[in-house]
């Protein structure tokens, strides 16, 4: 196993994130939600793995299904399971009104990460889920104050996911070609003295 | 008392100002020094165990009132084909770590078998920052040999260069497993910005001048010279800086807020003071004479640093002989800042600010506390606004880049990007070379625009949250766009990917808050610097009587 610290865990899980597809502005996010799952949970980086593995197979809410969850309407699933990330992010951004809460939300994909990202909110999952629950339905409701961030925690991982979210966030890198291998880094002259 | 506006970020955040930055006594190494002084700081040898040539290891303990912090240091041999400033470098010739209390023989071991390997080894929580640095060759060399010949150095040459040893890298903040930055900001000796990294880098002082001490000593025992004390305090750490430290002013727009707020807050509460106190005058006499000789040794091979430091010198003459008649006017001190603005360049103006308010700790000290920033505030969007009031702050905050066309392809030359080598950012060619589509986002100008036009083409009574449900490409852009409309200090004022961009003046702009002196571009990408040349050695503040709050 080994010992992240993290502003490693953020870093490692939003440049994988990007490298999954999310766009720059969510995988911010992500890497924020992977903090807190991390300080509670040594299986973060699985939880990671999966949300970079799926994030093809998820989809973002409709908007007519999200003016029926701010009408207070039933839900009504979609074919595909929900993207937990693009669902918290339009629940963050634009609460849903006092009168639309606790809010039933069907086949979300796991919901673990919309639970990580509810936390910076005075909203949260009304009963936990298990870290690596593929799909659920779930309900949203208000509680009172934001959860303070946590320190003096690590984030372990072992070595194979470790590999696997690098791979994600090798995604995002550029290879060096011999020109900007020296134009890149500053180029100017050698350290002679 | 007359209030003074706060010079605008419109003036303030251009990259031609940030690349004349000069240190203030706000800076994060003259914050640490008046903590240490006024807590009367303890700095020990721990360990010092380095063999004729130097390599070893040591430990310096610092007790500060709460806590003890020890500097391992480890000094290894160097070919010197591998002896590089650059980030592509992998070996170094001393490496180092500030460690959370004081280390038991276990732990140096453990840190022996990792610091050397900097980014290629694994740190834990109890190690707070991690650096490495390299000796400058020829000085140190002539500095030890003259030593070990019972001679001092030729001062204006060792003043000339103004260090012994340069770091390449120090790095703070959970890299490569080190203590996160959450685990030490609630403790008042580390809570301000980059004090852990800048107390690193006061005892790497300490450490290269005992090391070359050491060296003339095992030379000749009998015969060796310490090197004096008037030169031991003028000598500082160099630092080379590139590309990897550009975009953390982008990154951390709250924190980069409350920088340059508390110095412009600073100059304009100084600038608001109705008259010039004897004490007030003959600091700045001193501190305008200390920047004189200061810039009568600042070298650098760069030919635009090198006019600019000529005309600095010019314009710090040209104060000379205006200074009694500009501190016997009305509101001194706002009457010598406008005379600088009427008539110095950028670099005269900004060692101005410099200046005028290093008599006035009294009066603007308190403002140190402000530099840091909690940036959870930073990461929320508000997405009840609507399309319409976003475009609009996009519009008003983003007015000076209306000008910019960033279908010309100059001003969209360049691509920040992450090297797949090195893992650090990197500025690449837009139209020359691979890559772009990976570029990173730290286009804020053009992304800025391009939001505003997305947004133009949507129903203005729309709600933002709807708009980046789904286009949620923009939401970098809007998360910025909602900060820098709260926090005008927050962004640069110039495009960050056009063919005319000298990253060296971002650099500049976060060094300076440093403390950094001897700006020395040596390309457009990176530069070398001196931290902590002139000030007080960290082992003497114990001894030292704080000089008061105005000192």
């Amino acid at each position: 196993m080994i010992d992240l610290s993290l502003n490693e865990v953020e870093t490692l899980s939003a440049k994988a994130a990007r490298g999954a597809g999310f766009s720059w502005g969510l995988a911010e996010d992500i890497g924020r939600a992977a903090r807190r799952i991390a300080v509670e949970d040594e299986n973060w980086g699985l939880a990671m793995l999966s949300l970079a593995e799926n994030a093809q197979s998820f989809e973002a809410p409709a908007p007519a299904r999200a003016t029926r969850w701010r009408d207070g309407e039933a839900d009504v699933a979609a074919t595909r399971p929900l993207c937990p990330i693009r669902t918290a992010a339009l629940l963050l951004d634009d609460p849903p009104p006092p009168s639309a809460m606790p809010l039933a939300i069907l086949n979300i994909g796991l919901p673990i990460w919309l639970d990580a990202m509810l936390r910076r909110s005075n909203m949260r999952m009304a009963r936990p889920v298990g870290l690596l629950m593929p799909r659920a339905d779930i309900v949203v409701e208000s509680r009172a104050g934001t959860m303070q961030p946590v320190t003096g925690r690590r984030g372990t991982i072992d070595k194979r996911t470790l590999a696997a979210l690098n791979s994600f966030a090798a995604k995002t890198y550029v290879p060096e070609s011999e020109r900007s291998r020296v134009r890149g880094a500053g180029g100017g002259r050698v350290d002679d003295e | 008392m007359t209030a003074i506006a706060l010079r605008p970020p419109q003036l303030v955040m251009r990259l031609q100002r940030l690349g004349a930055a000069h240190p203030t006594r706000l800076s994060f190494l003259r914050q640490l020094i008046r903590r240490a002084t006024r807590e009367r700081w303890r700095v020990r040898k721990d360990r010092f165990d380095l063999d004729d040539h130097g390599f070893g290891r040591a430990v310096y303990a610092v007790e500060t009132p709460a806590r003890t912090y020890s500097l391992v240091a480890f000094s290894t041999p160097l070919d010197a084909e591998k002896r590089s400033d650059r980030v592509i470098a992998q070996a170094w010739d001393t490496s180092y770590v500030l460690y959370d209390g004081l280390p038991d023989a276990t732990e140096v071991a453990r840190l022996e078998a990792n610091a050397p390997l900097q980014e290629a080894g694994r740190f834990t929580s109890r190690e707070l920052v991690l650096a490495r640095a390299n000796k400058s060759v020829r000085l140190f060399e002539e500095v030890a040999a003259a030593l070990a010949h019972g001679r001092q150095p030729d001062e204006e040459q060792l003043l000339g260069v103004g260090y012994l040893l340069r770091t390449t890298a120090v790095y703070g903040n959970g890299k490569f497993g080190i203590a996160d930055r959450e685990e030490i900001a609630s403790r008042p000796e580390l809570s301000g910005s980059f004090q852990a990294e800048m107390l690193t880098v006061w005892l790497i002082r300490s450490f290269t001048l005992d090391l070359v001490d050491h060296i003339a000593h095992r030379r000749n025992p009998a015969g060796a010279a310490r090197l004096a004390p008037d030169l031991r305090r003028a000598l500082g750490v160099g630092n080379a800086t590139g590309l990897g430290m550009a975009p953390f002013l982008v990154r951390h727009p709250l924190l980069t807020h409350s920088w340059f707020l508390a110095r412009e807050t600073a100059l304009a509460r100084v600038r608001a003071q109705p008259r010039a106190g004897e004490m007030e005058r003959s600091a700045f006499l001193q501190a305008h004479t200390d920047l004189r000789r200061r810039v009568a040794r600042w070298h650098s091979d760069d030919s635009r640093q090198a006019a600019a430091t000529r005309l600095l010198g010019d314009n710090l003459d040209t104060l000379a002989e205006n200074l009694d008649q500009l501190l016997a006017k009305p509101h001194p001190w706002d009457a010598l800042y406008r005379f600088a603005e009427d008539h110095f360049s950028l670099e005269g103006q900004e060692a101005c600010v410099s200046l005028i308010l290093e008599p006035h700790g009294a009066l603007i000290d308190d403002l140190g506390d402000t530099m840091k920033a909690d940036e959870t505030p930073g990461h929320g969007i508000d997405g009840s606004v609507t399309c319409g009031s976003l475009r609009q702050a996009l519009v008003d905050s983003y007015s000076w880049a209306a000008s910019v066309d960033f279908t010309e392809p100059a001003a969209n030359a360049r691509f920040w990007y992450v090297s797949a080598e090195k893992l650090e950012p990197r500025l690449g060619e837009r139209f020359e070379e691979d890559g772009a589509v990976l570029e990173q986002p730290l286009a804020t100008a053009r992304d800025a625009l391009d939001l505003a036009a997305a947004l133009a083409l949507e129903p203005a009574s729309g709600r933002v949250a709807e708009f980046l449900l789904r286009r949620p490409e923009w939401r970098h852009a809007a998360r910025r766009a909602q900060i820098v409309a709260r926090f005008p200090y927050s962004e640069i004022h110039d495009n960050l990917i056009g063919a005319e961009l000298r990253p060296v003046d971002i650099l500049r702009a976060k060094l300076a808050f440093f403390g950094a002196r001897s700006f020395d571009p040596r390309s457009d990408r990176w530069l070398r610097i001196a931290l902590f040349s002139g000030e007080p050695l960290i082992e003497d503040v114990a001894t030292t009587a704080p000089s008061g709050a105005a000192a």
